[in-house]
């Protein structure tokens, strides 16, 4: 059964020059409930734009965009706000952790936003990713690695249908790369989450059952390397 | 961690963040409204207790002259007296129908610089200070005999002098204490009178004929009085008034006490006017400083905000995130401007009671608080509205980075 599914989505920004410039350009699409789906593209491609419009943080141009049944396009603000905070978890590529928050108020603050009764315990889920003893800590007091693994239980602790990974390893070095992929991988496979990744590294797409090219999902190859 | 936490978290944290710019916003609402309520209140209170201290009468006699001189050397023992009278003039008062109490009052002597009070016994014994309140002395003392040189001394007098029972003084000639007018004449203390929060803790009371025989006093002193402090029956005070006043032309009879003492604290009305425009000033400094801190704070807010947005946070709660930060700094600042307004009370409280043995109740609980209160909280959330609606509007997309 699928979780998302788009038609016709497609964004335009207005260039500098005045012009047009189509940035996502998607006829179909479409994720099953608990698959993982690795998507590579080149840098400035425009994969961001996508998981914006995706996660209800971009409004598109036309076309439409269901998530688990609901229409996201036709929702107003809030409702999209709510069904970000209770669908999706996000993951960025340079965490955006809120830096004047302990690793457990990171994971709470994002917890008050769903406010409903299926969310995980955060102390087990900063335990279950090795923070247990850190939940106290500032992101400043953390390694990059340990950044990114709050960044992931923050991710997961509303239970979301979907996690939207952007470049989730872009910051890290080989090791706490390929080790923060195996942990997103496990707890989505636990919690029956769909994954969705976008990423220029071939390493990291190659681990991905199913594997796209956002060249041929796009048609908006007029502006690659410019968004 | 509810909604309500998370909002009051990020508050703080914007407060915590912004300390130092967030304190002088707070400091400057509190000088503000603590200014504010003290030109306020402090005038509206002195005139309360000036008013209720008159301490039971209704009028004053005295020479020809001004009738607030007159209350103000009476009364409340300020000023110098504006003459004297004859004695034959408080006799004709007391008897005339329509005064239920007349009471002659001599000045001209002090004691370390507090004044000395030549009256009739009667006065302790008879009057009542406050409606169904009359003097009361101290244990231990009695009240002095009107042909001893006996002295019954201000409750403020005693404590500021270390005066007991038994001690004896000798007073000095006029209204200022200076060292080489010693009077020869020796007062033994003989009772201390209980706390009145009125001018009679101020002064020492004597016999009024010792300051009327005063060695050194020139001899039309011991058939004359200062003044005469008149309780009235009814309505007598428009005769009176009448008689002495617009007829006659050698006394001045000061009544109603209460109009001639707002006369006095409507002169004071440009100065309060003055005040007031410094604290419109302040106020509006303050608000103009919670705008500045705020809309700081939003451009390195933007970036959280926009993390907050993407992680399902509404556009309402980003805006009660800041409207609630210039809540908290308008709130510490209207609770500051009490503390503000305590201490000029303390103060102008402290000033007033040792100029005068008038006493103000700085903690007398007032409806306007509650409205300045509100109104300056109010003020502080409308200065929080521009930055706000900028926080409404953050676009999540361009303030997440970084995009590939």
């Amino acid at each position: 059964m699928s979780l998302l599914k788009i038609e016709q989505l497609r964004k335009s920004f207005l260039a500098p020059e005045g012009d047009s410039l189509c940035v996502v350009d998607v006829e179909n699409f479409t994720l099953n409930e608990a698959e993982f789906c690795g998507m590579r593209g080149e840098s400035g491609s425009g994969k961001t734009t996508f998981l914006h419009l995706i996660a209800g943080i971009l409004s598109p141009d036309r076309g439409q965009i269901q998530i688990n049944g609901k229409n996201v396009s036709q929702m107003t603000d809030s409702s999209r706000d709510l069904l970000r905070a209770r669908l999706i978890g996000y993951v960025f590529q340079s965490f955006n952790l809120l830096q004047g928050f302990t690793c457990l108020e990171n994971l709470q603050l994002t917890m008050s936003f769903a406010d409903h009764s299926n969310q995980s315990d955060p102390y087990e889920l900063l335990d279950r990713v090795g923070l247990g003893k850190r939940i106290n800590y500032y992101p400043h007091q953390l390694s990059i690695g340990q950044q990114q693994r709050v960044a992931l239980a923050r991710a997961l602790i509303n239970q979301p249908k979907l996690v939207l990974a952007d470049e989730p390893t872009g910051n890290l070095d080989p090791v706490n790369a390929a080790k923060s992929m195996e942990l997103l991988c496990e707890l989505c496979r636990e919690s029956k989450t769909t994954l969705f990744l976008v990423s220029h590294d071939e390493k990291v797409i190659q681990n991905f059952d199913r594997q796209e090219n956002w060249e041929e999902v796009s048609k908006s190859n007029c502006v690659k390397g410019e968004v | 961690m509810s909604s309500i936490q998370a909002l009051f978290a990020l508050c703080t944290r914007g407060v915590r963040q912004y300390a130092f710019s967030s304190l002088v916003a707070s400091l400057a609402i509190a000088m503000s409204g603590g200014l504010f309520l003290g030109t306020w209140k402090i005038k509206e209170g002195a005139q309360n207790a000036f008013t209720l201290s008159s301490s039971g009468f209704d009028a004053v006699l005295g020479a020809r002259g001004s009738k607030l001189q007159l209350i103000l050397n009476a009364i409340f023992h300020l000023e110098a007296s504006p003459g004297n009278l004859e004695w034959e003039q408080y006799e004709i008062i007391k008897n005339t129908p329509g005064v239920k109490e007349a009471y002659p009052l001599a000045v001209g002597d002090n004691f370390m610089g507090y004044r000395l009070v030549g009256t009739e016994p009667s006065l302790f014994d008879e009057h009542e200070w406050k409606k169904g309140v009359k003097y009361q002395i101290e244990k231990g003392g009695r009240l002095f005999s009107s042909n001893a040189k006996e002295a019954l001394v201000g409750n403020f007098v005693a404590n500021k002098l270390g005066l007991k029972v038994g001690d004896r003084f000798q007073p000095y000639h006029g209204l200022t204490f200076r060292e080489e007018s010693k009077h020869d004449e020796v007062y033994v203390i003989v009772g201390i009178l209980s706390a009145t929060g009125t001018p009679a803790d101020k002064v020492i009371w004597v016999p009024i004929k010792g300051i009327q025989f005063m060695e050194g006093h020139a001899s039309e002193y011991s058939t004359s009085v200062s003044a005469v402090l008149v309780k009235l029956r009814g309505a007598a005070g428009f005769a009176l008034e009448m008689k002495y006043n617009k007829q006659g032309n050698q006394a001045t009879f000061a009544w109603p006490i209460a109009a001639t003492l707002a006369e006095f604290f409507d002169r004071l009305t440009w100065f309060e006017k003055v005040l007031e425009w410094i604290a419109y000033l302040v106020g509006s400094v303050a608000c103009l400083i919670i705008l500045s801190v705020l809309r700081n704070s939003m451009n390195e807010r933007k970036r959280e905000f926009a993390i907050l947005r993407s992680l399902g946070a509404s556009r309402y709660f980003i805006t009660n995130v800041v409207l609630g930060q210039s809540l908290l700094i308008s709130l510490v600042g209207a609770l500051g401007s009490f503390l503000v307004y305590l201490i000029m009370n303390g103060v102008a409280s402290h000033f007033i009671r040792e100029q005068t043995g008038v006493l103000l109740d700085p903690f007398s609980f007032d409806l306007t608080f509650v409205y300045v209160f509100l109104v300056i909280v109010l003020l502080g959330l409308i200065s929080g509205i521009p930055p706000a609606w900028m926080a409404y509007r953050v676009d999540i997309s361009k303030n997440l980075r970084p995009s590939s």
